[in-house]
């Protein structure tokens, strides 16, 4: 079963390999998957002895890359592959000793064949110290890949066929729904800014204004306590009105205060810590009010439902090879800006990339940077179940399962509590409007630590999309202690500028060169979906289409 | 494979009046081959590739084989040319601190098995 992933299609043998297929089956890779060994680091080779240095039997040569005949196992060098083949008819394909890969003599090109990955593949697992390291070959549905589906056609399908029917065609020139300022109440830009973009990711918009908060029968509402849930649809409802002018969310600013006392202050707070903070205080109060769920593990209050994911993190033994997984879910991803440093040219002049001051940081880069391998430091050694003792390891983080939307969180703020100094790191970089996080799941991750394999992988989440189109960009200007934040909407194919109670239409250059701190994307089908339902409406000040029609739920 | 390793298959013997077998390994060849033996020589290998991954050669030797791929079209490149165009401008461009912390290795492998 391959994936449907177009990077890992197969590519369609050569007529040397398909005749020796045909001839042959598989018998000389079975033979062969005796001798390949793996190393630690993952590399697999082919050695029959283990002091025995391979030579071209030909030129006695072993400094080129050697290849192995998989009919006679007789061993040539580049140079003398061709002649192998001329001297012994039909010996057309072989085995790169060091890399365990095909190569087709004829082609003079490196050849591929899933059977043969898949031997090399299994031999490299039966030796790897207790099997498993987080690779199973067999491909096996999730049940619970369903119901995330079904989650988000939910939020999303479903009810937005309410809003739909509700839209005035005639209105074109006017702003989208939703678009309204928020007064400063205080240095609270850091609230408003996120406000902005929560009002606009999609399924957690529509789950506001399609009435599946039902705020009548909020159990804190009647008793007159202060919930959270209900001042927030009470927020949705003011900006998608259609009143224009700028709303003040006094009453949230307040729920949200008592909720996270110890930010409860006139002071700038951080954004970030502001969208945390309010995704806690929607879980909390979320989970009072449903019923306990089947023991799946998954949370299914709108802010899970709409944030979270999984990360995966591999703890791999340098010196047997043994990786220890464990999965954590996470609402957002906080990201290193990747500023193109390198150790070891550091000491030396000469260095590969530009110096510091031409390399531009972009978020793939970013991305790149949390996926990589990292050494443990000697100081964090790692207790391997199988050396029974602290070796040296590498640790290696990739994305398990994407949420719906996905926040990431460039990491501006620097904290140094031993000199009791912060400081803000003013860096620009770019980032994409759409963006493939394929290159980041766990399946692709682990699959590279394989090397050039194609096999199925039970982590492809073949009916998942890893395609994401941005919808709200956080950024920050100015120093850690007086700084504004300022979000910048993308609707229906416009940027607006969402400055507290100061809405503009700019182009999308502004936002490109801007310094961002907070990046929401949302899956491209949810993007797209919900930017149909934004037509604008004639400003109506009474009139409310969106508070639930009775009865209908 | 052993049940077609009949003598009609074997590979062409080496002609015997070739001084090549007859010649004393060279210094170069003793080296090499004590480092295999020991395991050194993987344990070198091992370390080169991290060094090059760290400071970016690796990835610089990707680009390189990307732009001319590209240039010359998908279907157009095999491995070997990549490898004859690559080769030259790797060996070039490795760091010197990469270089000099290698010879550096290799120079106190050779002093412990000195005998």
């Amino acid at each position: 079963m391959m994936s449907r992933n177009s990077m890992y299609t197969n590519p369609k043998p050569c007529k040397h390999l398909a005749d020796y297929k045909l001839r042959h089956g598989l018998s000389g890779y079975n033979l062969l998957q005796e001798q390949i060994r793996t190393t630690p680091s993952g590399k697999s080779s082919v050695k029959n002895h283990q002091t025995e240095i391979p030579r071209c039997c030909f030129c006695n040569g072993y400094q080129k890359r050697l290849y192995l005949c998989l009919i006679c196992s007789s061993i040539s060098c580049s140079s003398h592959t061709l002649l192998h083949s001329q001297c012994e008819n039909g010996h057309d394909i072989a085995v790169d000793i060091e890399r365990s890969e095909l190569y087709c003599v004829l082609c003079c090109d490196q050849v591929y064949d899933p059977d043969f990955d898949k031997i090399v593949m299994l031999k490299h697992l039966m030796d790897l110290p207790r099997s498993g390291n987080g690779v199973d070959v067999s491909a096996g549905r999730r049940s619970s890949k369903r119901r995330r589906l079904c989650s988000a056609l939910e939020l999303d399908l479903k009810k937005t066929k309410q809003l739909v029917s509700m839209r005035d065609l005639r209105a074109k020139s006017c702003y989208p729904l939703g678009l309204r300022g928020l007064n400063n109440l205080g240095s609270t830009c850091f609230m408003n800014s996120v406000l902005q973009a929560l009002l606009h990711a999609p399924p957690f918009r529509n789950y506001f204004l399609t009435g599946q908060r039902n705020h009548e029968v909020c159990r804190k509402r009647s008793s007159d306590r202060l919930c959270l849930l209900c001042d927030i649809y009470v927020f949705f409802s003011a900006v998608f009105s259609g009143d224009r002018t700028p709303y003040s969310p006094a009453q949230l600013l307040y729920s949200w205060w008592q909720h996270s006392a110890n930010l409860a202050s006139y002071e700038q707070q951080d954004a970030h810590e502001f969208f945390i903070s309010m995704l806690d205080g929607i879980h909390e109060n979320g989970v009072k009010a449903r019923s306990p769920i089947k023991d799946t593990g998954e949370c299914h209050c709108v802010a899970h439902r709409v944030f979270s994911g999984q990360l995966r993190s591999d703890v791999t033994c340098m010196s047997c090879g043994y990786t220890s997984t464990t999965y954590d879910p996470f609402m957002d991803i906080s990201l290193n800006l990747d500023t193109g440093n390198c150790p070891s040219t550091d000491l030396a002049n000469k260095s590969l990339k530009p110096s510091d001051n031409t390399y531009v940081s972009t978020l793939l880069g970013c991305l790149d940077l949390f996926t990589k391998p990292e050494k443990l430091g000697s100081d964090q050694k790692f207790f391997c179940e199988n050396c029974q003792e602290r070796q040296d390891s590498v640790k290696q983080m990739s994305i398990k399962r994407l949420p719906l939307v996905l926040c990431l969180h460039i990491k501006r703020f620097e904290h140094f509590p031993v000199r009791r100094m912060s400081r803000k790191i003013d860096r620009y970089m770019q980032f994409p409007f759409c963006l493939d996080m394929n290159p980041y799941l766990s399946s692709s991750v682990v699959r590279n630590r394989f090397g050039n394999r194609m096999f199925a992988f039970e982590g492809d989440e073949l009916d998942t999309s890893t395609e994401f189109e941005i919808f709200a960009v956080v950024t920050h200007s100015g120093t850690l202690d007086s700084g504004h934040y300022v979000t910048y909407l993308h609707l229906k194919d416009q940027w607006y500028k969402c400055d507290d109670a100061w809405i503009t239409a700019v182009e999308e250059e502004v936002v490109r060169a801007s310094q961002c701190y907070m990046l929401f994307y949302a899956q491209k089908m949810l993007y797209y979906k919900a930017n149909e339902d934004l037509v604008c409406q004639p400003v109506s000040p009474r009139a409310d289409p969106f508070l639930p029609i009775a009865g209908c739920c | 494979m052993s049940a077609k390793r009949s003598s009609i298959n074997r590979p062409p013997t080496p002609d015997v009046d070739r001084d090549r077998e007859n010649q004393e390994p060279t210094l170069q060849e003793i080296i090499n081959i004590k480092m295999i033996e020991s395991g050194e020589k993987e344990r070198l290998k091992e370390l080169l590739r991290e060094r090059l991954i760290e400071c970016g050669w690796r990835d610089e030797m990707k680009s390189l084989c990307r732009a001319y791929t590209r240039k010359k079209g998908r279907n157009n490149v095999t491995v070997d040319d990549l490898v004859h165009v690559i080769t030259p401008k790797g060996r070039a461009s490795v760091p010197d601190p990469v270089k000099a912390e290698l010879l550096q290795r290799i120079r106190s492998f050779l002093a412990s098995t000195a005998t």
